[in-house]
């Protein structure tokens, strides 16, 4: 087989039988995957244009810190540097922009670093919810009396700590002005918005230039929202300087300032009858939102589950870090961890089976999602919680999760070439989803020709508008877009045919890259391209207004995981990942999404932590040795299921996945040790506590929890965020 | 940089800042005369020194900062970008090449000490237009999202299966546990591996 001759689109795989046939394009694989394996892929950060100059900001290194002096004059010295500034004295987190320094190389940049001795004089910080909890807060009148006639109770505090999003491609970009028009090569999930921010720095109508995002090294919600700092400063200095500009953070920057998955903190006190039932109660959440002003949320009640009255409030906890940004799922998996394991807690409390709790609380979708799961996962081998005696105790779990998508309207072309060519045209960008197939994919159906003769072009402001790669709306949104645009060439080129043949268009049809006329082949669509005036024939949606569609999306994931009781380290088995998300376009994307959301969950639920130190607000782990992400170690078996029933619309995909994982480990991890670890990461230590703790009946004694994030007694460095 | 100067962090931050004084603290210490008995090594830089490499089987001639590193040299003067840049200190695996038939971290090597190797990048593995089987089976199996980490998984797998042609499962993802991958594309990562070495994938379940 050679790359040329090799078609992606014709790849069957036949490991995953369960979704055999669940799709538009089972055998597909990624069009750009040839690209992705061999290097040829180029990502923003590989581009270095001759003459490139390197930027890069200046850090606070500190929570909180004055800029007392610096080397600045020397550094401008120095061989290799541009331009060295310092704009800001100073910074409230520890990654704070400074300032920058520019230089004609990345070692002639690091050099100007090290000589800059910046001097500072630290101030005090906060970096916990904790800092800023007194007291945990009453419940009103109403609540308490309804607790009070509860005769079963819940009362516990959950927490999830700081994720950082970890794209492996970091943030920023190239910009190579010319004068009157520019080049940007970016790492964005957002093509336009990327563009619509950037023309006042370059001093350019957004017709002049062009930002280009071919292949995007992960995002995951924090390449949202415009070019950021770093696009910014690439643009205003190779705008000053007419060099192309060259700025992507490295790996310590990116931990700090690019956003993250905030912190959260839920009291929870619910009354319960001895039934089970849930009466209702009080849900207080708290998000650590670091210098922001908001986006601290934790969804929870998720409103899957029927949970009686329910007294929520929410409050935003700012302290000395950087901000959150949207990532995958915004404030859902916090509440899920909170949710699923309180759910499991009250199970143990009625005495009942936390799968049959669920399933008299939750919606008949998810029922039937359960019934699947704990099919699947093996739900009758589960032992009583805290039931288990031996040293590896063996837990099973469960979570679920929901997401709604709704319509819009956007722009793409579909161009027929005379040689038979196809290409599909959408200025959105692929982050990994798989877009750039699933609009081929789309744009093939839609004609009628296999997938295979069908060229994706994304990534470009040049190319037809797009939405950005956000809450899992590309698809919804493009997917009918593009098949207007499809429909539209194919028409024309139907048309085409029609008169040349002396035919009824409306007798005309195209199937399988045929022809037909009155539903007999007539000729291919190779030899209908021929006949076309000109060279191509462009198919476009505008002016065609798509029906309203809202569609939701709904799963249920099942986790079966192993707790040594002696070190304390959880081992997960398997994971099955049930979702619907619509009709599915294209099967082995649609399983990547699915797949790749148990494992961000799995790693948020057992390693992730930004770590700030207490005393000087500093993060300790800006790095990957200890920000620790799930390895190939780490990894249990994971089965994506494809949920096709009652499924027509196109809906949300990339969200749903992450959201349950942590919450269903929790559960898992109480089944298996009959005391709850309530706070993520669950790390041994935590695990070890939880043991300690003692699950003394067989059906969950009270859970003595180390304060998770607790207020620890004195200040010493190195303590948890 | 108090203690323990590695001469990688040492080569890439000293050279050409003389102005500061902590940095010509350590490169004090760092051409302190060497002891008696242990040969001397020649000295490289300030300046920019010329290289030659063999990179997927070609010669490659350049002349760089003796602070760059292999990575830096391969993506900046070679044009080879398949080798990512993701953590620049060995602890992601995205800068994967195979020197002289092993894995490396191309980020924790100087162009300098790669002279006189064989080195195989990302890029070298398709023969022309034929690629390695194992880099189909990538494709198959969807064994990528966003590619980044891509390029240097291949490189780990091929690493890997040059070693030990039918590795188990366990063995693969201890084969592999030097390489991340933020998207999640582990198990079909595993799947593609296997059945590159001509193992069958692993099942999930039947239907029910
Ligand atoms: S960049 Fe070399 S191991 Fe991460
Ligand atoms: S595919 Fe995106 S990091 Fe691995």
């Amino acid at each position: 087989m050679t790359a040329t001759k090799t078609d992606v689109s014709t790849m069957p795989t036949t490991n995953r039988p369960m979704n055999a046939g669940q799709s538009v394009a089972d055998d597909a694989s990624r069009l750009d995957g040839i690209a992705k394996v061999t290097g040829a892929a180029k990502y923003g950060r590989d581009k270095y244009p001759a003459g490139c100059l390197f930027a890069a900001f200046i850090r606070c290194p500190w929570g909180k810190a004055e800029l007392v002096s610096h080397s600045a004059d020397e550094v401008q010295k120095l061989p290799g540097v541009v331009e060295v500034n310092v704009s800001r004295k100073e910074g409230l987190y520890h990654g704070r922009d400074m300032g920058y320094i520019c230089a004609d190389s990345p070692l002639a940049l690091k050099r100007a670093m090290e000589a800059l001795r910046p001097v500072w004089k630290r101030g005090e910080v906060k970096t916990l919810i904790e800092d800023d909890i007194d007291k945990e807060p009453e419940p009103d009148v109403d609540t308490g009396k309804l607790l009070d006639a509860a005769p079963l109770k819940l009362e516990a505090i959950y927490s999830t700590a700081c994720q950082t999003h970890s794209s492996l491609e970091t943030h920023g970009c190239v910009v190579d002005h010319q004068g009157d028009s520019a080049t940007v090569w970016a790492s964005t999930q957002g093509t336009f918005s990327f563009r619509d921010g950037l023309g006042e720095a370059l001093k350019l109508d957004a017709g002049q230039f062009e930002v280009k995002c071919e292949y995007i090294g992960g995002g995951f919600g924090s390449k949202l929202g415009g070019p950021g700092k770093e696009g910014l400063l690439a643009a205003r200095l190779s705008q000053k300087l007419r060099k192309p500009v060259y700025v992507f953070c490295d790996r310590r920057e990116e931990h700090l300032d690019t956003g993250n998955r905030p912190s959260s903190r839920t009291l929870v006190r619910l009354g319960v009858q001895r039934d089970g039932t849930i009466v209702g109660g009080q849900i207080q959440t708290w998000g650590g939102v670091g210098v922001a002003r908001g986006g601290g949320g934790c969804t929870v009640p998720s409103n899957r589950y029927k949970l009686g009255q329910i007294s929520k409030d929410h409050k935003d906890i700012a302290f000395n870090a950087g901000g959150p940004r949207a990532m995958r799922a915004p404030g859902h998996p916090q509440g899920s961890f909170a949710e699923e394991l309180m759910l499991d807690e009250v199970a143990t409390l009625a005495k009942i089976d936390p799968l049959d709790l669920r399933m008299r609380l939750a919606s008949s979708v998810l029922q039937e999602q359960m019934r699947l799961g704990a099919k699947l996962i093996g739900w009758e081998d589960r032992k009583l919680t805290g039931s288990q005696t031996g040293v590896i105790r063996t837990g099973y779990g469960l979570g679920t999760a929901s997401w709604g998508s709704a319509g819009s309207l956007a722009e793409a072309e579909v161009i027929i070439h005379r040689d038979g060519s196809v290409e599909a045209r959408t200025g959105a960008q692929d982050i990994g989803t798989g877009y750039r197939t699933i609009m081929a994919i789309v744009a093939a159906e839609a004609i009628g020709v296999p997938v295979g003769i069908v060229r994706c072009s994304v990534g470009s402001s040049r190319l037809p508008s797009g939405p950005g790669s956000g809450g899992s709306i590309t698809s919804p949104i493009m997917a009918p877009t593009m098949r207007m645009a499809a429909e539209d060439a194919r028409e024309k080129l139907l048309a085409v045919v029609a008169t040349a043949k002396k035919v009824e268009l409306a007798a005309l049809r195209i199937d399988a890259g045929e022809i037909l006329l009155d539903a007999k082949a007539i000729m291919s669509f190779k030899d209908a391209c021929g006949l076309l005036p000109s060279d191509a024939i462009t198919g476009r949606n505008a002016g065609r207004k798509r029906a309203e569609e809202r569609g939701h999306s709904n799963g249920v994931q099942f986790v079966k995981a192993t707790v040594d009781t002696e070190t304390g380290v959880i081992r997960v088995q398997r994971v099955i990942a049930i979702q619907s998300c619509g009709k599915v376009l294209c099967r082995k994307t649609a399983e990547s999404q699915i797949i790749g959301g148990v494992i961000q969950g799995l790693s948020y639920a057992m390693f992730e932590n930004r770590l700030l130190d207490r005393v000087t607000g500093a993060m300790v782990n800006p790095n990957f040795e200890w920000y620790r992400i799930l390895g190939p170690n780490d990894m249990p078996h994971i089965e994506p299921v494809l949920w096709s029933k009652g499924q027509t619309k196109v809906c949300a995909l990339g969200e749903p996945p992450v959201i349950p994982t942590a919450g269903a480990l929790a559960a898992a991890v109480f089944n298996a040790i009959g005391a709850p670890v309530r706070s993520t990461p669950m790390s041994p230590d935590k695990v070890l506590a939880a043991v300690a703790s003692g699950a003394k009946n067989e059906r969950g004694a009270p859970a003595v929890n180390p304060p998770p994030n607790g207020k620890p007694e004195n200040k010493k460095p190195g303590g948890g965020a | 940089m108090s203690d323990g100067v590695s001469r990688r962090s040492f080569l890439k931050t000293a050279g050409a800042s003389a102005a500061a004084a902590s940095l010509a603290q350590v490169a004090q210490a760092a051409i302190a005369p060497p002891e008696a008995g242990v040969p001397a090594t020649p000295t490289l830089g300030p300046d920019a020194t010329d290289v030659t490499l063999s990179v997927n089987g070609k010669p490659m001639k350049l002349r760089v900062d003796p602070a760059t590193t292999l990575l830096s040299a391969l993506r900046m003067e070679c044009d080879l970008t398949g080798a990512k840049e993701v953590c620049d200190r060995a602890s992601c695996g995205a800068c994967s090449v195979i020197i002289d038939g092993r894995l490396v971290a191309s980020c924790m090597m100087l162009a300098l000490d790669a002279e006189g190797t064989k080195i195989t990048t990302v890029e070298g593995l398709a023969k022309g237009d034929e690629l390695d089987p194992l880099q189909l089976a990538f494709v198959k199996h969807d064994a990528l999202q966003c590619g980044y980490c891509t390029p240097g998984l291949v490189v780990a797998c091929r690493a890997l299966l040059d070693k030990n042609p039918k590795p188990s499962l366990s063995q693969i993802k201890s084969g592999l546990s030097g390489n991340i991958c933020r998207c999640g594309t582990y198990t079909n990562i595993f799947n593609a591996v296997l059945e590159a070495s001509g193992q069958k994938p692993i099942a999930d379940s039947a239907p029910v």
